[in-house]
């Protein structure tokens, strides 16, 4: 038990995934530690989010190794449902189930997965649905709910496994801007009570606020990470300097010349 | 003509065609004049004193209706059957055809090709006659064999819609139940063919209607009285000689509109909520 709360949670390796000819990665290493807030942020198209989806198999690795909670999930016989049970899941997109209500959504995949009884994932669901300010919404169905609170619902479907790791991918980038502080009030309080995060994103307040550890990438390969007040306070590479000037000031996207 | 300036042109034009309002107006009522000529002409055709004497005949109607009950009971059972049989057949072959495993989708093709490529008519003379006697079963039950006829034939087209369903589930939709820790068969189970049922109901519901009509296909085997279904009842009453002309199969006609319109009006409300949630 000991061992474990001192093993990263997240372990990688030398990774890399090439999509046919296109090498989207090219040699990633990252680990986690239990209870650590890691924001990864980075350009377009810079392969944040198939790194994201590296970590729980959504993309298989090309090659290098991914070792996540104590298990190698790049081993091919791996039993990849055992170690996706055990961390949540945020997209962008929300991809809430459709055909259930706001409940169904929380239980259906403790019931199914955990085999818990129905009582036990209900009481569960509401829980996690106050936890996320939507205890009352229980009988919705997605449609009827903003994006914010879809987003909600989506991250207390996955806090109702008890996860051990928390993957986001840019879980406010849909959103409308006056609903997007709701989303990510919900986790800081998560990162506060200590759930260990993998975040893309691309609000970096919340990177500079929460995150332990920021990770900018670009090209497929780690440019630079380090504490937020270093590596967006005070960007050590070009390349990072020019992405955070884009971002944080994006009216003067080619300002370089004006400094 | 150089000098005219342009917006006098224009005016000039616009004064002398019509609105486009007025046009729309005038061609409306051209419409209307050729569709009731055409009631006309129908009507003019047609020989209206031997009307009542041959299709709509009460004497004729009361003969037949005695025996309605029990046949229109046994179109919907043959249709409910082989609906049953259709759908998870159907559903089956669907999820054969979209499977990674080629083999399976191969042979899904060829089923769905082949049933839907021969005329259904001959498949259910084959299961009537022929099947019997190539299996080493008992195949008597009229049902059994009306079943499998109708219902193998119906889940070719059920596996197409029903492909076209699974695949129009999102993608988003599979990969959170991956995420959750489902497995793949869990998530086709629980999430993808759910879905696809309900993107799907609108023209499953138009299969249903085109299998009650093709219930009347199982006229052609040696059916028992008490199996009689509506079709045969109007055959019979056909070719009883009781008089009366055509008036059984109009009688029959009915009654299958009984069953197929309500369900052609529960297939649009579908659609139409269907839309309405989709926007
Ligand atoms: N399934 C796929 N097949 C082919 N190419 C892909 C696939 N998924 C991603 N890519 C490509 O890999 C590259 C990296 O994609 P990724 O989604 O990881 O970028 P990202 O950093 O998350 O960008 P964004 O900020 O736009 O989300 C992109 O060029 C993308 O086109
Ligand atoms: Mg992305």
């Amino acid at each position: 038990m000991t061992a474990q709360a001192t093993a990263p949670v997240v372990d990688i390796r030398g990774l890399h995934k090439s999509f046919g000819q296109r090498e989207v990665l090219k040699g990633v290493d990252l680990t986690i530690a239990p209870g650590e807030v890691v924001c990864v942020i980075g350009p377009s198209g810079s392969g944040k989010s198939t790194l994201l989806r590296c970590v729980n198999q959504l993309e298989t690795a090309s090659a290098g190794s991914v070792e996540v909670l104590g298990t190698e999930i790049t081993d091919p016989d791996v039993d990849i449902d055992a170690v996706r049970s055990r961390v949540g899941m945020v997209f962008q997109g929300f991809n809430l189930f459709a055909h259930l209500t706001v409940l169904e959504n929380c239980t259906v995949a403790q019931r199914k997965v955990l085999r818990r009884p129905k009582e036990e994932a209900e009481r569960i669901a509401l829980e996690n649905l106050e936890r996320v300010g939507l205890g009352d919404r229980g009988d919705a169905h997605p449609h009827q709910l903003s994006g914010g609170q879809q987003q909600r619902v989506a991250i207390a479907r996955a806090l109702a496994m008890d996860p051990q790791l928390m993957l986001f991918d840019e879980p406010t980038s849909a959103l409308d801007p006056e609903l997007v502080g709701d989303v990510l009030a919900v986790m800081r309080a998560l990162a506060e009570g200590g759930m260990t995060m993998m975040v893309v994103t691309h609000e970096m307040a919340f990177a500079r606020d929460v995150a332990d550890r920021v990770v900018f990438i670009d090209g497929g390969v780690i440019v630079e990470e380090g504490a937020p007040a270093d590596v967006i306070g005070n960007p050590q590479h070009p390349r990072t300097q020019l992405f955070l000037q884009r971002v944080l000031d994006p009216t003067h996207a080619h300002g370089t010349t004006t400094d | 003509m150089t000098t005219q300036t342009p917006a006098a042109a224009r005016t000039g034009h616009v004064r002398a065609r019509l609105s486009p309002r007025r046009r729309r107006l005038v061609v409306r009522v051209v419409q209307y004049v050729v569709l009731l000529a055409a009631f006309v002409a129908v009507a003019l055709l047609i020989k209206w004193d031997s009307v009542a004497e041959n299709i709509f005949n009460i004497d004729a109607a009361r003969a037949l209706l005695p025996k309605i009950p029990r046949a229109f009971g046994n179109t919907l059972l043959y249709m409910v059957c082989s609906f049953a049989l259709s759908i998870v057949l159907g559903t089956l072959l669907a999820l054969m055809r979209v499977s990674e495993v080629r083999l399976y989708r191969i042979v899904s093709t060829i089923y769905v090709e082949f049933f839907r490529g021969i005329p259904a008519l001959l498949y259910v003379i084959a299961v009537g006659l022929a099947l019997p006697l190539v299996v080493n079963f008992s195949l008597t039950s009229t049902l059994l064999k009306v079943t499998i006829a109708l219902g193998m034939v119906s889940s070719a087209y059920v596996a197409e819609t029903m492909r076209a369903g699974l695949q129009a589930v999102p993608r988003g939709q599979i990969e959170a139940a991956r995420s959750l820790g489902m497995s793949t068969a869990r998530t086709t189970m629980t999430v993808v063919v759910p879905q696809a049922f309900r993107i799907v109901l609108p023209p499953l519901t138009n299969e249903v209607i085109l299998l009650t009509k093709d219930t009347a296909l199982i006229s052609s085997l040696g059916l028992m009285i008490p199996e009689f279904e509506l079709t045969k009842i109007g055959q019979n009453a056909l070719s009883s000689g009781a008089g009366g002309g055509l008036t059984p199969m109009f009688v029959v006609g009915a009654c299958y509109l009984v069953i197929t319109i309500p369900l052609g009006i529960f297939a649009r409300r579908l659609e139409a909520k269907g839309a309405r949630s989709r926007s």
